[in-house]
């Protein structure tokens, strides 16, 4: 008899527990929530900048695998306002898996080119950034296409990362795009034959096996060599090579971008909102020009001085859904050009 | 479960399976085999070196030998990859003796390999094997080993067909801990640019998406281990092995000096290269790149870093306690299950284990606050998914077997005499283990939550996508800086996870020598 | 070394941990003998054992063992006594010996075939089979070749430990409290049957014990051990009729204590005084010994007891315990005078004569041959 009122007291007990617990949780207005697919210290310095200005406390969790899983599963419950990515592929598949909300205003759609944002309203890029070739200087300067890297006169002098990091799969579907699937298979197979070594590392390790004469050429994101030169001890690596935009005299570089969106279920919809409109700010998109060394979205900021220094180029005007939309194929492509292996 | 998975993703499997899949299970094997091998050569070899031979300095090389426990595998995998490759300071100096110019021009060894990966790998998990087997010659019946001389065996040859065998479940044990450690370990093999099934997982989960793929993939990965531990148990059907003895006078070989030579050598080079070098290169880098100002960034990831891996241990041996306990005493059939189903946790690699937590918390959550609602309580949020308890939750599922492995073997040294005198005194179940039980299995129980303290300190994937906002551990400082290979900004926390690793290693070593 | 000698053992001495656990101990083993170490607990006769089977090395003194006939590895040039010294030490599994463990150290991962053939990985596997199927003929073991130690019974395990040991036909078979994990009942069947299976074998062996009824049983030649050393070695009747010291009889139980003192050239004891000049007190030493009177006891047994029916004699014991027998009864008695020195509280006596507990008795010593020995007053 007495059994009953006791465990409903237990579960009401439970429950407020709960509630007291996630009071401390809780998200008050003055906060926003980001999930981050690029490192925090990356992005700290601008929400440091940003809770300077609006007083709007910035928490952060930077993941790669997986987040999208999260933010999934975590349903209407997320805490989740703004997310990061470094690569088209996530946005669009948060996108396709209705994980995003549309926020649209003025600033944002005038400061974002229609090609780098989506066409519902969902996601916008911040920033783009080009797959680059790298080159060594003892090579003197070389006119270089994506295709080339398949020509047989590099054989053993290629370096890469592995062919299933999200920048190379992109480049990929971007291939696949242009070329069509067999054809694409075949430049796989040639290009693998004609690396190096197996694909391994970073970015900036292939640019050091340039140096160290491991190899001649080798694929790598355009901020990348502006950080090397930054950096004490990869300056010596970078000053070895070339930034090479390739496929100048045809379609263009191949361009990825780092976006944000807001999550369906953002709880501090508001401060997020304040965040996106900061993020595309000319004061922001200096920043990340300055510090990241990318290209900003906003055509009327200018790219860091050393940037600039490598000069305009040609971007691929492939639109960046077909790139997303190709990225399974690629994948299998590479898988069967075992291109890793 | 299994088919079903197959089936219903059998289009994409196909894909694997006429691709790359076939190399990835080859590699899978091959990477575990000499993995378990390796391990076992240093791990055995050491401990019969320390427990029946006068080697130089044994007294500092039965502790120094545990050292590498305290290694992230990961972090020793980054930091040997960068020391051997082609452009890693090691050929760059050998280039510059002898004038080479380019890779045609000499050979070294390719770290990045099966074989490179394999050794490396070995190298941080052998104390495990070194453990369980010291631990298991030291309590061995010195009479078996005596009968054996006396039947014309020297001593020699009485450790290889008595001492070894008697001890081989002990280091079956810890060879399976170290397969589902290597195959469970993704961090580690990518920086080898190794790919195995492991590989394969993340692809068809995170690249193409499919959960269900992934899903099949992560149970023939278990399907490989649990063949391999059935396998072994098999082989030693109808044996029984405990025969415990302690505090006997262990007779010790006396080396002659080319052997003292050889074998101290090969104890300190275990130790050097599994420990002191990568640690000493941290050093280094620390020295070099960081300041106070670091310092004070790495207080709060430590005590995150210590809070969640103090409860998985706590948690983790509490349940081991339980589940061994209940095998030891239950008559039900099933009593095994508990034990052996928690154990399975440690062939997972942590990302998936993360995410199956997600699949299983979140939906507890959306229910827990449709019940808040309606009592018209504050929603409490993703209090199980979105709070520490998924961390620690997570290093439970992940380390029981380690815990369990440790507990049952203690709980499998008390005699079963105990669990019947007790009843005979009128004493009561609850009050004998409190008065007999838990005091005899304080040494299991103190290593168990050690170990698994260690564990969850180094622990990174699952801690990497579990993780609630603004909470750091030290291995996630690690990992942020590692993969902008930039660890010399990280090499302080890293410094810092070693040595919280090492205190409870030397803690261990001491209650392992006073018990 | 004498012609038949197996063993021969010359002022040893061991020392383990800074502890002197033996010293000066000296002992000879002839080809077929069984030799009884007994002692009380820690007094060195396990580690003697172990010193002859290798596992310790001594600090002083000389092993010899006879090694003649031996077909087995060890060609020690042209010699066929092994002697091993503090320098030259010779490992166990080069010494020819076997060993039987108390906890018969049967390997638990091996079958009883493989424990059994352990040793015999130089002959062939015919020869092996051969004789294995010999040992298990012999020890009634046949039929269990397949079962692992832990599936056997406690005899069972003594059998395949006794069959492991013999089956590489060791000279001389080392024994650590063979019969100690052996049911009481079977106990004295199973000394018997391995004693018969020993002599069958011309087998010598050294077993090590603390109860007597078992060296009395079992040995050929008795060495009792106290505090490391050796105090009498000889046959059982030897030790048993003159033993050479205190600690030998008390350990042994050969007969109860009666405490005397020594005045007037008497000596006296609550049953009655005798001339210590006499011809009959066989121990000298403790008789001239005048000013140790205190811890001097005369060696008493119940056959020198003689129980006085008359009413002449005063009663001088009282029965404290009684004991059916088949042999009739046996008391234990105190003496009556609770306060004198010379107060004795177990006198050992058989007797057919009924008698109820309480009840005071007369009885004397008969005149025979008197042992008497020192007590030593700490042990």
């Amino acid at each position: 008899m007495q059994k009953i009122p006791f465990i409903q007291k237990k579960i009401l007990l439970i429950f407020a527990s709960l509630s007291i617990i996630s009071s401390t949780l809780a998200q008050a207005s003055e906060e926003v929530n980001v999930y981050s697919y690029r490192q925090a210290f990356l992005v700290e310095p601008l929400f440091d900048k940003f809770t300077e200005e609006t007083g709007i406390k910035v928490n952060v969790i930077f993941a790669k695998k997986g987040m999208a899983e999260r933010l999934a599963r975590e349903g209407k419950h997320s805490p989740a306002d703004i997310l990061l990515t470094t690569d088209i592929s996530r946005l669009i598949e948060l996108h396709d898996r209705d994980l995003l909300q549309t926020y649209s205003s003025k600033t944002l759609l005038d400061a974002i080119p229609s090609q780098y944002r989506s066409k519902d309203n969902t996601w916008y890029a911040l920033t783009t950034r080009v797959r680059n070739i790298y080159s060594a200087k003892r090579l003197g300067v070389i006119n270089v296409n994506y295709e080339d890297l398949a020509d047989s006169k590099y054989k053993g002098k290629i370096c890469t990362r592995s062919g299933k990091h999200a920048y190379n799969i992109a480049l990929v579907a971007s291939m696949i795009a242009t070329h069509g699937k067999a054809e694409t298979l075949v430049w796989l197979e040639k290009f693998k034959a004609n690396l190096a070594r197996k694909p391994q590392g970073s970015d900036r390790g292939q640019v050091q096996a340039i140096h160290q004469k491991l190899c001649d050429i080798s694929l790598g994101n355009s901020y990348y060599f502006g950080k090397m030169l930054a950096d004490e001890k990869q300056k010596v690596w970078a000053d070895g090579v070339y930034i090479n935009f390739p496929n100048q005299s045809n379609r263009g570089a191949h361009v990825n971008i780092s976006g944000m969106a807001m999550a369906k279920y953002a709880p501090n919809s508001e401060s997020a909102k304040i965040l996106m409109e900061f993020l595309v700010s000319k004061d922001a998109q200096k920043l990340y020009a300055e510090t990241n060394m990318e290209y900003p979205v906003r055509t009327d900021v200018m790219p860091s001085a050393l940037v600039a220094s490598w000069g305009t180029f040609k971007a691929d005007s492939l639109p960046l859904e077909t790139i997303a939309k190709y990225r399974k194929e690629a994948l299998k492509l590479i898988d069967q050009a075992k291109f890793d292996l | 479960m299994v088919l079903a998975s197959f089936a219903s993703s059998s289009d994409l499997f196909s894909h694997l399976w006429q691709t790359v899949l076939p190399d990835y299970i080859a590699n899978t094997l091959i990477l575990g085999v000499s993995v378990v091998c390796l391990s076992l050569v240093f791990g055995t070899l050491s401990a019969a070196f320390i427990v029946h031979t006068n080697v130089k300095g044994k007294g500092f090389l039965r502790w120094l030998l545990l050292l590498p426990l305290a290694m992230p595998a990961y972090l020793v995998a980054y930091l040997y990859t960068d020391l051997l490759d082609y452009a890693g300071p090691v050929q760059r100096t050998l280039r510059g003796w002898f004038d080479w110019q380019s890779p045609n021009d000499y050979w070294f060894f390719d770290i990045r390999t099966l074989p490179g990966a394999s050794l490396v790998i070995s190298l941080v998990l052998f104390p495990y094997v070194y453990m369980l087997a010291r631990t298991a010659f030291e309590q061995q019946d010195q009479n078996l080993l005596r009968a054996g001389r006396l039947l014309g065996l020297s001593a020699k040859q009485s450790f290889f067909k008595v001492a070894l065998p008697l001890a081989r479940p002990a280091i079956a044990i810890s060879a399976s801990l170290v397969l589902m450690e290597t195959l469970a370990d993704f961090a580690t093999v990518n920086y080898f640019a190794v790919n195995t099934l492991t590989t394969a997982i993340y692809d068809t989960w995170l690249g193409y998406g499919d959960l269900a793929t992934a899903n099949a993939l992560a149970s023939l990965l278990m399907l490989i281990i649990l063949f391999a531990v059935v396998a072994e148990q098999r082989a030693r059907a109808g044996q029984r092995h405990q025969s415990n003895r302690p505090n006997q006078h262990i007779e010790i070989i006396k080396l002659s000096f080319v052997q003292q030579v050889f074998i101290s050598g090969f104890c300190w080079v275990l130790v050097l290269v599994g420990f002191l070098l990568p640690f000493t290169l941290l050093v280094i880098m620390a020295i070099e790149y960081s300041d106070m100002s670091q310092l004070m960034k790495l207080v709060e990831p430590s005590k995150n870093s210590i809070e969640v891996s103090f409860y998985a241990a706590t948690i983790a041996t509490c349940l081991a306690l339980l589940f061994g306990l209940y095998r030891r005493l239950s008559n039900d059939k099933w009593r095994m299950f508990p034990l052996i189903l928690s154990g399975f946790g440690y062939a997972v690699p942590g990302t998936v284990l993360a995410m199956a937590l997600l699949a299983t918390f979140g939906p507890l959550d959306h229910f827990i606050n449709d019940v808040a609602v309606y009592f018209q309580l504050i929603e409490p949020g993703l209090v199980l998914s979105g709070t520490i308890f998924a961390i620690v939750f997570a290093f439970v599922v992940r380390f029981a077997a380690i815990a369990n492995g440790t507990i049952s073997s203690g709980i499998e040294q008390i005699p079963r005499s105990l669990d019947f005198a007790p009843a005979s005194l009128g004493v009561g179940l609850g009050e004998m283990l409190k008065k007999v039980h838990l005091p005899i299995l304080r040494p299991s129980i103190l290593v168990a939550w050690l170990l698994v303290f260690i564990e969850s300190m180094k622990e990174l994937p699952a801690v990497l996508l579990l993780r609630p906002f603004n909470f750091e551990t030290l291995s996630i400082q690690i990992y942020q800086l590692i993969s902008d290979e930039m660890l010399e900004q990280g090499a302080l926390s890293a410094i810092l996870i070693v040595l919280l690793g090492l205190v409870p290693i030397i803690w261990l070593n001491r209650s392992k020598e006073s018990t | 070394m004498v012609t038949n000698e197996l063993l021969s053992i010359k002022q040893l001495s061991v020392t383990l941990q800074k502890k002197t656990i033996l010293s000066d101990i000296n002992l000879t083993l002839n080809d077929g003998d069984i030799l009884g170490l007994v002692g009380p607990s820690g007094c060195g006769k396990t580690t003697l054992l172990n010193t002859i089977a290798g596992f310790n090395t001594f600090n002083t003194g000389e092993l010899k063992i006879n090694n003649r006939n031996i077909s087995r590895d060890y060609s020690s040039d042209d010699e066929d006594i092994l002697t091993i010294t503090p320098a030259k030490n010779v490992a166990p599994e080069h010494r020819n010996i076997g060993m039987i463990f108390q906890d018969y150290a049967l390997f638990p991962h091996l079958s009883v075939e493989k424990n059994i053939c352990f040793g015999l990985d130089k002959l062939t596997k015919s020869e092996q089979k051969s004789r294995m199927t010999d040992l298990l003929n012999l020890l009634k073991l046949t039929g269990l070749e397949a079962r692992f130690p832990h599936q056997l019974s406690g005899g069972q395990q003594q059998r395949v430990a006794i069959a492991r040991a013999l089956a590489p036909q060791p000279k001389l078979l080392l024994l650590d409290e063979p019969f100690s994990n052996i049911d009481a009942r079977l106990r004295n069947e199973l000394m018997l049957e391995m004693r018969q299976l020993l002599k069958q074998l011309k087998m010598s062996a050294i077993f090590v014990t603390h109860n007597k009824d078992e060296v009395f049983t079992f040995a050929d030649k008795v060495a009792v051990m106290h505090q490391g050393s050796i105090l009498q070695v000889g046959s059982p009747t030897q030790v048993c009729q003159t033993p050479s010291s205190w600690q030998v009889a008390d350990f042994l139980q050969l007969g109860s204590w009666i405490p005397l003192q020594a005045a007037n050239g008497l000596f006296q004891s609550a049953l009655g005084d005798f001339p210590s000049a006499s011809q009959l007190v066989s121990n000298t030493r403790a008789v001239t010994d005048e000013n140790n009177s205190k811890t001097r006891q005369l060696l008493l047994k119940s056959q020198a007891i003689e129980y006085c029916t008359g009413q002449s004699e005063k009663s001088n014991v009282k029965v404290d315990h009684i004991r059916v027998t088949e042999h009739g009864f046996h008391y234990l008695l105190s003496s009556i005078e609770k306060d004198s020195s010379l107060f004795f509280d177990q006198l050992s006596f058989y007797s057919e004569v009924l008698l109820s507990l309480g009840q005071h008795i007369a009885i004397k010593i008969k005149p025979h041959k008197y042992q008497i020995f020192s007590m030593p007053t700490a042990t």
